[in-house]
Parts: structure tokens; C-alpha cells; sequence
């Protein structure tokens, strides 16, 4: 009796509270992401009635730099809720600690078992908790099943890199060379590098976040991969926007990124309805890895906010709840860091615009496989070296990957005080 | 009542006023909030940007003085490169673009051409289109698989380009799009030009019998110069200091095929981070820029 009085004044208090806030909430966000968390906002309207949210898509890397201009400036022009990626977020925890508002002083250390440990390291500086998880990137295989079928592919019997060039032969000969295996973002970022590096578990720096170790062996391996589907030719060149008008123009049989794409790819060619599947990445050997992360993202709370409770209340109905998370895996694809997001009933749905195949099953069920990996503040740095060093070594100008990731790692270090690992 | 016994009278000083009496005041009162503008907003963000790139700025404010960003730099490949491409640039591109724009002023300046102003306007219109929009056609025209350029390559005949994927091309777009945005400009500066030298010394060598060719190279290029050594001395700056056109055609790259110091400062001070470093590179532009604006007055700018 005396829990149910206890439980009846705490919904009392909550309903009570629900209703006083009020105002704007501005948030800044991109693409996909910023579609996504409009999507949760009548079920935040329903609790929240009298707050206004308002998402701005500025675009990726306009968030970042506008962000970190912001902090720079002492918190001047910055939103309530601002998304930030993963692997970038430690350049502000480190160089602004006081941009950001420390969650635990709203709630979140309460939440924090809700989520993945892994999830918090890049989120956290000391006990501080700058952000809050929000999706992850698990790396698969989108393909066309149609285009697969007539050049006699078969996905399911795609298991390692060598297996996805011979592929791509078929594909090559099959379409006159005018149907490509992927879109490589070469000479403007390292994706492709970063998530076969990810696999082979390397990355560009220790887990420490101590040394650079981009020229161990599995970064090795990631590079002499990348260079392989050069030489067979198997896959053509382009940016952000390249990809997503070459998939239009149906002149990609696959394309390789974080799940999150599958929203990017949905939307953006509704016409390819049934026509797409998805298949876990090739490993590196016969029996080795087959999951990557890239990207994957979370929501911080800049400390200038007029209106921290409702920018944390918009947050946690988008994050932390089951439903706020299903919500944007329905509507863009983004696949929840929530653990208790990653068993709804949802998952198991057949996704028509897949042909009909659980996607997210698949999808999910790499997601103990991924290793980890972390971007420390020094992400930036690193990516700037390792997108000129890629494109060089496919150019040719190293002899081995060995070779040019030498070469990475020495500019690495020299640019981030980072010694290189022994 | 009691007189206050005067001080014996002073005698009257010999020496003249003091420099704080003598000096007007008035005229420093006019300049004053130029002055208090040109202090905060100038003076000051100079003179802390130098004090800056001595210092670690990714350990935050209270990093002690060194000389790490100035010996990164010493080192630094990237900085090489990024030099190196803006050379490049400065070389052929200033060249062509004054060449052009040379002609180009002789032909407006010409009493043959009809509607001068509009054929004024148009050269001089590319200037006034917003920066992202240019740079957006841009990437269009030069797209590999759908762009105009290719189109007309492969309608000619001749095998299409990966214009903005491989070094050479991507530069080569570059230097096409600073020129079409930048010829008319220059052009309009030597018109002006031209139209200072008297017609009094043309009517005289055509009555020596001097061929226009011959009154192009004799005449209107000698009486030209101050215009060109001004245009030339802008366009050398703005090449140091080259930013829009390979932040939003080329994104420096492919790699970075394509950074110039101005990108490559970017980078480093608002993706990175590192405010030191990127002073660092800023001051190294600034005397990289004096430095050749003196070497052009010295030698093209003799008797001036």
C-alpha cells in the first residue's frame, strides 16, 4: 500500500513536472540523424506538450565545425541538443571541458547500465558523462539482389575479400565494366580503410589512447584490401554525394557502411523497392571477422542551453526509451545502442523494401563481433593523414601498405605528440 | 580683510611648452574610435595569434611557451605539400588569368566594340555570383559520369575525364574556375588603365607609321604597368591565401592534391583544432606574402 501511495505522488511529480517545462528546444543534427529525431518528437510532444522542438539538418560536417566554433566562442549560437559522432567527441571534452553539460547532474548515471559499456568510453572524460549514446554503426554489405543474380552472383556465398573481387569480375564483365561492387570515397575520406581496419582490430591509435598503431598488421591487411579492389578494378571513386547518385543510377551492385545507410538507401531510391538485400561484410581470411563499426553517434547538452530540462527530457525520450529508439530504426535506419531497443519484436520484422529479409536481424546479430575501437582527440588528425596516405598508396606512390602506414604512422605521431607503438 | 601675499612672480619660463601642450588634441579625437577599433579588432587578435603559435594550444590556456608548432613545421610534409600546390597555382594560373585579362581589356577598351558596357558588365558579372553557387556548378560541369565537360569530351570523341579524382585534373578545374571568376575582374582594373593614357600618344605613332601590334607592345604595355604590377601584386596575395575554390570544389583533394596554405590552415585550426599550429602557418603566409610583394615593386616596379 505504502509503495503504491510512493509510486502514484512519483507519476504525480513526473506529470506535474512534464507539464511546467516549456519552450524551444533547438537541435542540431544531419541527414538522416536529423530525420530520425524528428520522428520521435510526437511521442515527446505527448508527454511534453508545451515544449517546441526544433531540428536544424545542417549537414554533417557543418555541425562539427559549427560546434567547435561555438565552444571556441564560450558556448555563443550553440543548441540545446547537439548530435555529435562517436569517434570525434573527445576533441571537445578534452579542449572545452566546460562546452558541455555532465549528464550525471540530470539523471543519466541512473541510465547508464541501459547501455553498452563501450558505448560511454568516447562519451566520457574522468566521471563527467558529456553525451548520451544513441546509434550505432555495424558495417554490412547493401547489395541489389537483381543485379547480383544476372552477372551469377551469389551474396550468401561471398565470405571473404577475395571471394567479393572475384565478384566483381562477374559484375565487371557482366555490365561492360559500368556496374561497380562499391563506391570508394578515396582521396576525400577513410571510411572504407577505417572500417576494414576496425575489423581486423586495428585502428589509428591504442584503445589507451596512448600510441599510434596504424601500421599493425591488420591496418596492413585493411590496406593491401582496398588496393587489391583497385587493381581488379571492382570498385569506382566518389564522395557522399557520388555514392548516393551512383546507387540512383543503379550503377552500384553494393555498397558498403554502417547500417545507418539503410535508411540513406531507402529513401533516397524508393523505386529499388525489393530490388536490395544486405549481407555481412567479407572477412579478412576464410573464417575470420565479419563485423565493423563506423559511425554511431550521440546527443550532448552544450552548457549555454537556456533549457536543460527539457533539451535532457527530449533526449532521454529519443535515447533511453524503447520506443523513442525503434522509432528511428522504423524511420531512418538508425540501429539502437539501447539494449533494451535491440530486442523489440521490431528487429525480427521481414523489411519489404529488403525483399522481404529481417535486415535488422542481420544487422544486429554482428554486433558482439565488432571490435573495438577509439577515436581519442586526436581523430581528426589522424583521419587527415590517413585520407592522403590511402589515396597516395593507391596512386603508387609506396611499394607496400607496410610501407605507406609507416609512413602514416610517423605523420601521425608527429602531428599528434603520440609515439608510435612498438 | 588680508591680502594673501602674492608669490613673487614666476619669471616667464624659457623653456618652450611641454610636448603634451604643444600637440593638438582635436585631430587624435577624430581618429580616436578608429584607433580603439583598429586596437581591439587588429592590433590586438595579431599580436595574440603570434603569441599563440608559441604555444600547445591543444593543452589549453595555460600550455607554457615553446617552440613546438614552429619546429612541426619545419618538418611538416603536409605544409609542404600544401605550399607546393599554391606555388603551383601562383605560377600558371596568375599568368594565364592576367594574360586573358590583358587582351580582354584591350578588346572592351576597343571603339569598334559595340554595347561596351553591357560586354563590361558580363566579364565583370562571374564576381558577383555567390562563391558556394559558382563552386556548385562547378563540381556539376566536372562531374565524372553526368557533368557537361565530359559529355562534350566524349560527343568530341575523346575519352572522359575523372576531373575531380586525380591530381592533374582536380588542379586543372581549379585554375579553370579562379580564372573564369577572377579574368573580368582584373580586366576591368587595366581598363581603367588604358583609358589613363592619353589617345594623344597613339595618334602620334600612328602618324610614325606604327602598326597597332607594334603600338600594343611600344605603347599600351610600357604605360600599362603601374595597372598590371597592382593587379599582379593582388592576385599573388589572394593566391597565397587561396581558400573558397578548393575548400568547396575540390575539398583539397583528391588526398590533398588540391590543399593550398589557406585549407591547409583550415583544417588545422577548425577541424583539428590546434589554434598554435594554424597561427603558426598564418604568420608563415603573411611573410611569405610580404616577402613577394617586395620582390615584385623591386623589380617591376622600378621607376614608379
Amino acid at each position: 500500500m505504502k509503495k503504491l501511495a510512493l509510486l502514484t505522488a512519483l507519476a504525480l511529480a513526473s506529470a506535474a513536472s512534464a507539464q511546467s517545462l516549456s519552450g524551444t528546444v533547438t537541435v542540431w543534427s544531419w541527414d538522416a540523424a536529423a530525420k530520425a529525431l524528428e520522428s520521435t518528437i510526437p511521442s515527446f510532444n505527448k508527454k511534453y506538450p508545451n515544449v517546441k522542438v526544433n531540428v536544424v539538418d545542417l549537414g554533417n560536417q557543418n555541425v562539427y565545425d559549427r560546434g567547435l566554433a561555438g565552444c571556441a566562442a564560450g558556448g555563443a549560437d550553440m543548441p540545446d541538443v547537439y548530435s555529435i559522432e562517436n569517434n570525434e567527441a573527445e576533441v571537445f571534452w578534452a579542449r572545452f571541458p566546460n562546452c558541455f553539460t555532465d549528464l550525471n547532474t540530470l539523471g543519466a548515471d541512473k541510465l547508464a547500465k541501459n547501455f553498452p559499456a563501450f558505448k560511454w568510453t568516447e562519451l566520457m572524460a574522468g566521471n563527467k558523462r558529456f553525451a548520451m549514446p544513441w546509434d550505432s554503426g555495424p558495417v554490412v554489405i547493401f547489395y541489389r539482389r537483381d543485379l547480383y543474380q544476372q552477372a551469377g552472383v551469389n551474396a550468401n556465398a561471398i565470405k571473404t575479400w577475395d571471394d567479393f573481387i572475384a565478384a566483381g569480375k562477374k559484375v565487371n564483365a557482366k555490365f561492360d565494366g559500368k556496374v561497380k561492387m562499391g563506391v570508394v570515397a578515396n582521396g576525400q575520406d577513410d571510411e572504407w580503410f577505417r572500417m576494414l581496419a576496425n575489423q581486423n582490430n586495428c585502428f589509428y591509435f591504442d584503445n589507451a589512447g596512448t600510441s599510434v598503431t596504424v601500421n599493425k598488421t591488420g591496418c596492413v591487411d585493411a590496406l593491401t584490401t582496398i588496393k587489391k579492389l583497385y587493381d581488379a578494378q571492382v570498385v569506382a571513386t566518389g564522395d557522399w554525394g557520388g555514392q548516393i547518385t551512383s546507387f540512383k543510377a543503379g550503377r552500384s551492385a553494393s555498397a558498403m557502411f554502417g547500417a545507418w545507410y539503410e535508411g540513406t538507401i531507402r529513401t533516397n531510391a524508393p523505386d529499388q523497392k525489393g530490388k536490395w538485400g544486405v549481407y555481412p561484410m567479407p572477412a579478412n581470411k576464410a573464417g575470420g571477422v565479419r563485423a565493423a563499426n563506423l559511425g554511431g553517434s550521440a546527443l550532448a547538452l552544450p552548457s549555454s542551453s537556456k533549457n536543460k530540462a527539457a533539451a535532457y527530457a527530449f533526449m532521454e525520450n529519443a535515447l533511453a526509451t524503447t520506443n523513442g529508439q525503434v522509432t528511428m530504426l522504423k524511420s531512418q535506419g538508425l540501429v539502437p545502442s539501447l539494449l533494451s531497443a535491440t530486442k523489440d519484436s521490431y528487429v525480427k520484422v521481414a523489411q519489404p523494401y529488403w525483399g522481404n529479409q529481417k535486415v535488422w536481424q542481420t544487422i544486429l546479430d554482428t554486433l558482439g563481433d565488432v571490435p573495438q575501437a577509439r577515436g581519442t582527440q586526436y581523430f581528426q588528425d589522424a583521419r587527415q593523414v590517413m585520407i592522403v596516405v590511402q589515396a597516395d598508396y593507391i596512386k603508387g606512390k609506396y611499394k607496400t601498405a607496410k610501407e605507406a602506414l609507416d609512413d602514416a604512422a610517423k605523420k601521425i605521431s608527429s602531428a599528434t605528440g603520440l609515439p608510435v607503438a612498438k | 580683510m588680508t591680502t594673501v601675499p602674492q608669490p613673487p612672480a614666476r619669471p616667464h619660463p624659457v623653456r618652450k611648452a611641454g610636448w603634451w601642450a604643444r600637440t593638438p588634441k582635436a585631430p587624435y579625437l577624430f581618429i580616436l574610435p578608429y584607433l580603439i577599433i583598429f586596437l581591439t579588432f587588429w592590433a590586438w587578435p595579431i599580436l595574440s595569434s603570434f603569441m599563440m603559435s608559441f604555444k600547445d594550444s591543444r593543452l589549453g590556456d595555460t600550455a607554457p611557451f615553446g617552440l613546438a608548432n614552429w619546429s612541426r613545421l619545419v618538418q611538416d610534409e603536409f605544409f609542404r605539400t600544401a605550399l607546393r600546390n599554391t606555388l603551383v597555382i601562383l605560377v600558371i594560373q596568375v599568368p594565364l588569368m592576367l594574360s586573358l585579362a590583358t587582351v580582354l581589356a584591350v578588346a572592351l577598351n576597343s571603339k569598334l566594340l559595340k554595347a561596351a558596357g553591357w560586354f563590361r558588365f558580363a566579364f565583370f558579372a562571374p564576381l558577383v555570383v555567390g562563391t558556394v553557387a559558382y563552386s556548385a556548378v562547378f563540381r556539376l560541369l566536372f562531374n565524372t559520369d553526368f557533368g557537361m565537360v565530359n559529355r562534350g569530351l566524349t560527343g568530341l570523341g575523346l575519352p572522359a575525364v575523372d576531373w575531380l579524382n586525380q591530381s592533374g585534373p582536380a588542379m586543372t578545374v581549379l585554375i579553370l574556375a579562379m580564372t573564369w571568376r577572377w579574368t573580368g575582374y582584373n580586366a576591368i582594373i587595366l581598363l581603367a588603365g588604358l583609358q589613363g593614357i592619353s589617345e594623344d600618344v597613339y595618334e602620334a605613332a600612328s602618324i610614325d607609321g606604327a602598326t597597332p601590334w607594334q603600338q600594343f607592345w611600344k605603347i599600351t604595355l610600357p604605360l600599362l604597368r603601374p595597372s598590371l604590377l597592382f593587379c599582379l601584386v593582388l592576385s599573388v596575395i589572394g593566391t597565397l591565401q587561396l581558400f573558397t575554390e578548393p575548400a568547396l570544389i575540390t575539398n583539397s583533394g583528391p588526398g590533398n592534391s588540391t590543399m593550398t596554405l589557406g585549407t591547409y590552415l583550415y583544417q588545422q585550426g577548425f577541424r583539428s583544432f590546434n589554434f598554435g599550429y594554424a597561427s603558426a602557418i598564418a604568420y608563415t603566409v603573411a611573410a611569405i606574402a610580404a616577402i613577394f610583394s617586395v620582390v615584385q615593386l623591386r623589380l617591376f616596379g622600378r621607376d614608379e
